[in-house]
């Protein structure tokens, strides 16, 4: 029973998160200098045709009105036309979506667990040349930024050696391995700098794991190595890292705007930066909230990772 | 009198005064081949009769079309994602513009060498002083649904764009020059348009210089992108919006039917991952490469490179009513503080030519080009500064936008204007902030005492003589209010003959350096660049017409 009013308590919170973000938004969008009807003509358009247009696309009206007439409609479900693509915002959302959600998705299987191994077998044999190798070589890959490590691989890989693509769009109609070969090396400068991070979280909870006090218990006691590792080392080691990789969540949903110009991949990253240069509010609201809500979720699926993996830990919290 | 004359004159003997003059004028050698053409097709004379005319002048007939390459194939373009819907009436963009113009066509188009072709006009003229210009309308066409392309089709066309309710891009480019009801039909292929004011380069306006002038079907109200409506050489196969568009043959277009079977278009956020693609294979050819963005390809003799000249340039405006720039001493120490040769060198590698502190550029036939070109000169700049009262320097801010080159440019003006003892602070923003709502009060563009802003290429000069420089000019980030100026620009739209604008022009340039209110450095040209198999593209900047272009497969 616990469990559930926790979960229904970190919704509620989290659709409170997620209209607080639509206001900043909108707000945000306000501030900005310009307004669409410019951003769509240009500096040199006649003010008139610059009036004209934003009276059609309903911007001018006032403040309030505007943010209602967007607000009920996303209630009833109807996330809102596109100002500058004049079309409904849901199908440019969801399809960017579900690309993002497959870069992520392959970032993700290759980071997490050779991350957290990297962490774990660096932390084992902590101090030795292993151990420096996997740290240094994390902390540099991690300093690298995306748009360097993605122009190497592509020149290296697409220019001269010719084995990967240089998009990591694929074909129309491309099977699923087809798409995850296209999207290997974009996935790679991902890779590279959450590898470091993770590994260095899990090397961290590992080493403190290892020199507490129910280690030295469960070694006292008898237990193998092995049992000693995967039952009472990793769980306790592995809480911090999925914090961790959960807060990354968000970052490879819709933070991917460098990684997804460079290999021309339509993901939400670049949806909503193309959305704020225009001020393209209806489309950059659902992206931010689309995100708000992949992140919401990750959090809330850490949450529940963290209080099965720690009995510790349990909702409800009177026990 | 030899074969030559008699042939010349039986053909004067049909002109008009005013095509008279240009024919005195090409006779005198006051304009050569390229401005002849230019001025003739401009006055609506056809590109065959000035080619025969030009031939018996000796300068050379009009090149042969050239050799056709083979047919078939499809063509992989990567170009810069439209920046919105595709809707010619409020297209902004390059990649919007693109887009249109695959399908849609104009009734005259820009030649490389600034004549105009006719397209969907067949020929146009204007009457004794300008105000009215007659086009005919090609018959025979029609758009891809079957309806007609005639004289209702032109006038809605135009009429859309001048209204003020449409929210039309093309309506400043209409300001002052045509208003709504005064196209007027007289009959099914023949338009006259009343101009609200004598202009000798009206043609321009209805050319592919108004971009968002294409013709579409009188009863277009919307919802191109769903059938991408036109008369043009190739038809929609497919558009997705944000990621790419193909397009097949109109197997029945009234002109050349277009070599390719196909084009496909690939839409790129950015400029590096295009240059990447070209490299890697993935496509054929880049729509547009500035120069400094294509470095890593412009002198590889892998691909081929397209230089366009263009009129396209960067103004850097001085305030001339207050503040460090009011004394033209000033100004003129500024502008020639700038080595432009090495502009044109440093941030072009070549493709720009220098510019000469006023829109008249090489490219156009009636620049003046007796004018003595500015040339660096730092001795002089900081007598001038002594005059002036600021021997000792003095510290501005030069305000600018983050696009294309102009922060190099910006960091540049502020190495030179060091020399003189200006110290330059560089306030370098995005677009957005620098343009502002673009009326003074609300733009940094037009509020700040110096300043770099983007203009790019048209056919004639009207547009950058009238807005950024005349007291009414809506763009006068400078300032600048000269009476002597306004009655010669007036002088200049109204002129219809090569002389009447050569006349004026030279006296605008010699103003214009002796105030400099704004310094016009370089022209930069336009750049395509394709792959070793692509040929038959015209260097046409900005406008990349895909109907002759053809590829090898190999």
């Amino acid at each position: 029973m616990g469990l559930y009013r926790a979960i229904l308590y970190r919704l509620m919170l989290a659709v409170i998160t997620l209209w607080l973000l639509s206001v900043i938004v909108f707000a945000g969008c306000q501030i900005l200098p310009g307004d669409v009807g410019r951003a769509i003509l240009g500096p040199f358009a006649d003010a008139r045709a610059v009036a004209a247009l934003n009276h059609q696309l309903g911007v001018d009206r006032p403040l309030l009105a505007q943010y209602w007439s967007w607000i009920t409609g996303m209630l009833r479900g109807n996330m809102g036309m596109s100002y500058t693509y004049r079309a409904p915002v849901a199908p440019f959302i969801g399809h960017a979506l579900v690309n993002s959600l497959k870069l992520a998705g392959i970032a993700f299987v290759l980071v997490v667990p050779l991350g957290i191994l990297g962490g774990v077998v660096a932390a084992l044999k902590v101090n030795t040349w292993i151990d420096r190798t996997i740290v240094i070589a994390g902390l540099s890959a991690t300093v690298v930024p995306e748009f360097v490590s993605g122009i190497v691989f592509i020149m290296v890989f697409s220019i001269w050696l010719r084995v990967f693509p240089l998009t990591a769009t694929p074909p129309a109609n491309a099977g699923v391995f087809t798409q995850i070969y296209y999207l290997l090396m974009p996935s790679i400068p991902l890779f590279m700098i959450l590898f470091g991070y993770i590994a260095r979280m899990a090397r961290a909870g590992m080493i403190e794991a290892l020199t507490s006090d129910y280690t030295r218990t469960a070694v006292l006691k008898g237990l193998s190595y092995r049992q000693v590792i995967w039952r009472h080392v990793l769980r306790n080691a592995l809480l911090p890292t999925i914090t961790v990789i959960a807060t990354q969540c968000g970052y490879l949903i819709g933070g991917l705007v460098v990684v997804e110009t460079l290999f021309n991949y339509h993901g939400i990253g670049s949806l909503i930066f193309a959305a704020a240069k225009a001020k393209d509010f209806p489309m950059l609201a659902a992206g931010i909230l689309v995100i708000g809500v992949v992140y919401v979720g990750a959090n809330l699926i850490a949450d529940l990772l963290y209080s099965a993996l720690n009995p510790r830990i349990s909702f409800g919290g009177r026990e | 009198m030899s074969k030559r004359d008699q042939l010349i004159s039986q053909i004067r003997r049909n002109l008009s005064e005013v095509e008279n003059d240009l024919m005195d004028n090409a006779l005198a050698g006051r304009v050569d081949r390229r401005g002849f053409l230019a001025h003739g097709t401009r006055l609506g004379l056809s590109l065959p009769l000035l080619g025969t005319l030009a031939g018996a002048m000796g300068m050379g007939g009009v090149r042969p079309a050239r050799a056709a390459g083979p047919s078939g194939g499809t063509l992989r373009v990567a170009m810069t994602m439209p920046a919105g819907a595709i809707d010619p009436v409020t297209i902004a963009d390059d990649g919007g513009l693109m887009m249109a113009m695959q399908t849609a066509e104009y009734l005259c188009t820009l030649n490389p060498d600034y004549t105009l072709k006719p397209v969907l006009a067949t020929s146009w003229s204007p009457n004794t002083d300008g105000t009215v210009w007659t086009f005919k309308i090609r018959q025979g066409v029609k758009f891809t649904n079957g309806q007609p392309m005639n004289a209702d089709a032109v006038i809605a066309s135009v009429e859309r764009l001048v209204n003020p309710k449409n929210g039309s891009n093309a309506l400043s480019a209409f300001a002052g020059v045509l208003s709504p009801g005064h196209s007027q039909k007289i009959d099914d292929y023949t338009v006259a348009f009343h101009l609200d004011a004598a202009n000798g380069n009206f043609p321009y306006v209805l050319s592919s210089d108004n971009y968002n002038l294409v013709i579409l079907p009188a009863n277009y109200t919307g919802g191109f992108e769903q059938s991408f409506i036109g008369t043009g050489p190739f038809k929609l196969e497919k558009y997705i919006p944000k990621t790419g568009a193909s397009f097949v043959r109109n197997d029945d277009y009234w002109g050349p039917k277009a070599l390719l079977d196909r084009t496909e278009f690939t839409f790129y956020a950015d400029m590096q991952p295009q240059v990447l693609a070209l490299q890697g294979g993935q496509v054929d050819m880049l729509a547009q490469m500035p120069v400094f963005e294509g470095r890593a390809i412009i002198d590889n003799p892998q691909f081929n490179i397209i230089s366009c000249k263009s009129s396209a340039h960067e103004q850097v405006h001085m305030q001339c009513d207050a503040g460090p720039f009011k004394d033209k001493r000033v100004r003129q120490a500024l502008a020639l503080s700038i080595n432009r040769a090495a502009l044109v060198r440093g941030l072009f590698q070549g493709h720009a030519d220098v510019g000469n502190d006023s829109p008249f550029c090489k490219a156009f036939p009636s620049t003046d080009l007796s004018v003595p070109q500015r040339e660096q000169d730092l001795k002089k700049a900081r007598a001038l500064l002594e005059q002036a009262g600021v021997g000792g320097g003095f510290s501005v801010t030069l305000t600018t936008e983050q696009f294309l080159e102009i922060p190099d440019y910006a960091v540049l003006i502020q190495a030179f204007a060091k020399k003189i003892g200006i110290d330059i602070n560089l306030h370098i923003e995005s677009q957005d902030a620098y343009y502002g709502k673009a009326v003074p009060g609300q733009s940094d563009w037009l509020d700040v005492p110096l300043g770099i802003t983007d203009y790019g290429n048209r056919g004639v000069p009207n547009v950058f003589l009238n807005a950024p420089l005349t007291s009414k000019g809506t763009w006068n980030a400078a300032r600048f209010h000269n009476p002597t100026y306004d009655g010669l620009v007036a002088d200049y739209v109204k002129a219809l003959d090569l002389t009447g604008q050569r006349a004026v022009s030279g006296k605008i340039e010699e103003l214009l350096l002796d105030e400099t209110p704004i310094i016009f450095g370089y022209f930069y040209n336009y750049i395509y660049a394709t792959s070793k198999a692509v040929s038959g593209l015209p260097a046409i900047g900005d406008r990349p017409f895909l109907q002759t272009v053809s590829i090898s497969q190999s």
